[in-house]
């Protein structure tokens, strides 16, 4: 673990005391092996719990995760090098710190053992991506985005904070591995429900539940492309994997609990996809897209079987690479055109034909075409979902249906069309985008070929 | 320290004796407070006289010292020039859209009073009677839009539009020389639909018997969607239903663009550039707000090669920009009483000659003026009015082609500018053909008003389809004007 965390810290020094032609050089560079030593994680173990150390371990959930945010740190420094082209060398070096300041925490968060050290690592990821939206966002609605975002996440993760440290005085340790093997001593009454009410609270801000995901849209659109890249493929799996934890606490988890979270996940994904059709605002649609795939996660989590484990696993990994590539495409298209409208950046396909390639691909994935890790994930939650209660099978194959046809909308308005006269002597896509989107692409198509990697089974 | 030990007093004492200031500041703060007291309640007691409404009752629209609110920093539509084109197209790209809160468009006008707009300086005729079918067929839909205006323009809670509309008609006078090209033209016209008829002079005395039909040959007279309106209910009414589809209005000038060229981004191709900032100075301070953006629409009407001349001067580079040929000039209208004249049922008449004059009103009040000829332009650093102009040129022939305007009392005079196309004299609509997100609207050499709703439409659906249905305009696109196939219309007023 100490060969990951102290690389990862020490690209601050190498960021601020770079020489000015080699920052962008060094710190993708100096990422991209941190990210290829992180693979060493994958390694089979019939331990519980990999790489223990007395705060941090990798068991089967936390690994792929693990791995998944090492890998998106030079994604997101490749992504930042277009926007930043023109700002001071000082302004770029902030920008790559607070990137660099997150992905430590981020690291913690996933592979904490004890739960306060998870709690504390959660919120810590808070303030720099508070930072990365309110100043580097790009309009003035960004302040009403921030505050939504900080304003959700602490105000449900206060009442964890709280039951957390009333858990730990009754039980006497929140260590992942003794909680495991000690008795649950929770009675059902009212106050169980309560606190697994509170327990579960922040999660379900984070991931998120469709009722709690205002701040969300607003977050991603407004977020400079690193922001939104972290902010899908990582922080909202901070949600489900922070669900998957603490639904140990609450054995066994009563049906008054699990009734409205179903409800609101599953029905979340029909409305948010059905949102999605009426989009103008491309980024709103990729991110609403999240909020969807989010949904089927939070459900999976909630029934607590072994597949629904393994589909919601396979599904976080998989839409974490889904809907930053897909976030990465909007902000080729942003960068051009200076114009998130659908209406404005249409038709692109006969201007970057190679561009359209990824595009294809991307939203291929997002709607779960075999033979992806995205249908695997989709198909194995709603084959628990339906082994656990069979109407629900209905509301799951609506989603998908819907999940199509937005897809295919956006695809569509994008790529095809009548070729739109103010747009047509654009840059040409540079090797750099096409570098980002390989990057992206490949663990997605090749993942579908050792899905036990990511499946959250023990290996 | 060592000074100090030696001279004793020199690092608390004074050199030369200069009298003390003391030690103590309380008295200077005293007075400062009382001698600012007076000024700051006067102040204060103007700016709430101020806000009170004046003495005949009236309140004031604009409060004293009020400041209105700078361009967003981002948008996705900046229109540059808030004249009924202007509007129009912002009004159209909203209502294409059908979504509340979809694209940002802003309309940057710089004289929020319009002291100078050709739009409210328009005699607002209407008329279908034009050679080409593309003016033919905009102006026939927006008769259309003008007819059915509360269905389009209406926003709730206020009142019905009312443009004012007086379906009199056009009568076009030619003689010998000109009556080919008016039967010509009537051709094409009732092919477009227009409902034209030819009237030969003793038609002509017989409906008109007021007019002396010497040397008229043939007259072409409309008979329907014809007429005159009012330009500025018109472009309040686009504005307030433009607005209230969420289009943001801001007073300001659109001074430069900020683009993509070849000089400075790797990868763009030559001679081709794309705008990315526009810059718009704030009314009455030398700051400039850059508003980031994907289309620019230039619809500055008289100084559209101006603005495009003044915004893309850093950008030579690479571009070498010609000139856009589009330019203001000077044109009087003149409005005179006589009590003698022609009755209520007076059509637009242009005559032989070019003069032109229509009723206003019911009280026997006329307003007319004539194009100058080539080469006697009047300057127009401003918009003095030259009676002379009146006396010498309009007058003779006004009275000869109308008997009755022998004897009259010219009331008052004012001066327009025509955004004229130097050109071809017709309208220039479509994308600049180098700079590719800037889409010029404009160059309508005095028939921009009456064209607007349809001219509005057409551009925005370029815009946002890539064709527009109604009207196919491809022929008006700015291409045309480096080229050296004009297109050229015959019935310029």
């Amino acid at each position: 673990m100490l060969k990951i965390i102290l690389p990862t810290m020490m690209l601050l020094p190498t960021t601020l005391l770079s020489p000015t032609k080699f920052m962008w050089t060094n710190t993708t560079t100096h990422s991209l092996l941190i990210a290829m030593i992180s693979l060493h994680w994958l390694t089979p173990s019939y331990y519980p719990l990999k790489n223990l150390t007395p705060w941090t371990g990798n068991d089967q959930i936390s690994t792929p995760l693990l791995v998944l945010s090492c890998w998106f740190l030079p994604l997101m420094i490749m992504a930042s090098q277009g926007h930043l082209q023109h700002e001071p060398h000082v302004r770029k070096q902030m920008f790559i710190t607070t990137l660099i300041v997150i992905q430590p925490f981020i690291i913690l968060a996933f592979s904490a053992t004890e739960l306060t050290l998870f709690y504390i690592s959660f919120e810590a990821t808070l303030i720099p991506t508070l930072i990365l939206i309110t100043r580097w966002g790009n309009q003035p609605e960004r302040l009403s985005a921030g505050i939504y975002l900080m304003f959700y996440t602490l105000i449900s993760s206060l009442p964890l904070l709280v039951s957390m440290l009333y858990l730990h005085s009754k039980t006497g340790t929140l260590h992942l591995p003794i909680l495991k093997l000690s008795h649950p001593n929770l009675t059902t009454s009212w106050t169980t429900l309560m606190s697994s009410l509170a327990l579960l609270m922040a999660f379900m801000v984070k991931a998120p539940l469709y009722g709690l995901h205002l701040w969300l849209p607003k977050a991603h659109v407004e977020a400079p492309i690193a922001g939104s890249m972290l902010l899908a493929a990582l922080l909202l799996k901070l949600g489900g994997y922070g669900i998957m934890r603490v639904t140990l606490l609450m054995q066994p988890v009563s049906n008054l609990l699990h009734y409205p979270f179903l409800t609101l996940a599953l029905w979340g994904a029909l409305m948010t996809s059905s949102i999605c059709l009426r989009q103008t605002d491309l980024k709103s649609l990729i991110a609403y897209s999240s909020v969807s795939h989010m949904g089927l996660v939070i459900a999976a989590s909630m029934i607590q079987t072994q597949w629904s484990f393994s589909g919601a696993m396979i599904l976080m990994i998989s839409h974490g690479l889904t809907s930053s590539l897909l976030f990465c495409l909007a902000n080729t298209n942003y960068e051009r055109t200076h114009s998130r409208i659908l209406m404005l950046t249409r038709g692109l396909q006969p201007l970057l034909p190679l561009m359209s390639v990824w595009w294809l691909l991307a939203n291929l994935t997002n709607m779960a075409l075999p033979p992806t890790t995205n249908l695997m994930a989709e198909l194995s939650i709603m084959i628990a979902l339906f082994n656990w209660s069979s109407p629900t099978i209905i509301l799951t194959g609506v989603a998908t249906l819907l999940t199509a046809s937005y897809t295919l909308y956006m695809l569509l308005s994008t790529q095809r069309g009548i070729l739109p006269t103010h747009i047509t002597a654009t840059t040409n896509s540079s090797t750099r985008e096409h570098l980002l989107m390989t990057l992206h692409i490949i663990p997605l198509l090749t993942l579908i070929l050792k899905p036990e990697l990511i499946s959250g089974t023990p290996l | 320290m060592l000074r100090a030990w030696r001279g004793g007093r020199a690092l608390w004492g004074r050199r030369g004796g200069k009298p003390s200031r003391g030690l103590s500041s309380n008295s200077g703060l005293r007075t400062d407070i009382l001698s600012e007291l007076g000024p700051a309640l006067s102040r204060l007691g103007q700016t709430l006289r101020g806000h009170l409404p004046g003495a005949d009752g009236s309140w004031s629209a604009v409060q004293p010292g009020y400041k209105s609110p700078p361009p967003p920093e981002h948008a996705d539509v900046v229109v540059a020039g808030g004249g009924v084109l202007g509007w129009s197209v912002a009004y159209w790209l909203k209502t294409l859209e059908n979504r509340r809160h979809g694209m940002r468009v802003v309309v940057v006008e710089r004289d929020p009073t319009y002291s100078q707009a050709s739009t409210v300086l328009s005699v607002g005729g209407i008329r279908q009677q034009f050679s080409l079918p593309e003016n033919i067929r905009l102006s026939l839909q927006s008769a259309a839009f003008l007819r059915t205006i509360n269905e389009h323009l209406w926003v709730p809670n206020e009142p019905p539009i009312d443009i004012q509309f007086q379906p009199s008609g056009y009568l076009f006078l030619a003689s010998e020389r000109g009556a080919a090209t008016l039967e010509a033209g009537i051709k094409v016209q009732r092919e477009e639909g227009a409902k034209v008829v030819l009237l030969s002079p003793n038609q002509l005395k017989a409906k008109f018997p007021w007019i002396n039909t010497e040397d008229v040959a043939v007259a072409s007279y409309g008979l329907e969607n014809e007429g005159w309106f009012d330009p500025w209910s018109l472009l309040t009414a686009f504005r307030r239903k433009a607005m209230s589809l969420g289009v943001y209005s801001c007073v300001g000038e659109v001074t430069s663009f900020v683009a993509d060229t070849a000089d400075n981004t790797p990868g763009m191709p030559r001679g081709v550039g794309r705008v990315k900032y526009v810059n718009v100075r704030l009314p009455d301070s030398p700051e400039l707000q850059p508003v980031s953006c994907a289309i620019v629409v230039a619809a500055a009407g008289a100084w559209i090669g101006k603005l495009l001349d003044s915004a893309t001067a850093g950008l030579q580079g690479s571009l070498a920009l010609s000139p856009i040929p589009i330019e203001p000039r000077k044109r009087y209208v003149y409005v005179w009483h006589c009590p003698g004249g022609p009755g209520l049922e007076t059509p637009f008449l242009i005559d032989t000659s070019g003069a032109y004059f229509r009723r206003e009103g019911i009280a026997g009040n006329y307003l007319g003026s004539m194009s100058p000829a080539e080469g006697c332009e009047p300057d127009t650093g401003n918009l003095d009015v030259d009676h002379g102009f009146f006396q010498q040129e309009v007058w003779p022939r006004l009275a000869h082609r109308v008997p009755a305007f022998q004897e009259l009392k010219v009331k008052s005079a004012w001066a327009g500018y025509y955004d004229y196309n130097s050109f071809d004299q017709n309208g220039v609509l479509g994308p600049h053909p180098q700079l590719q997100n800037v889409f010029v609207l404009g160059g309508f050499s005095g028939h921009g008003l009456q064209q607007s709703p349809a001219a509005g439409r057409a551009a925005a659906e370029l815009l946002l389809h890539g064709t527009s249905t109604a009207v196919d305009v491809s022929r008006m696109a700015p291409g045309r004007l480096w080229g050296d196939r004009p297109l050229l219309e015959a019935a310029i007023v």
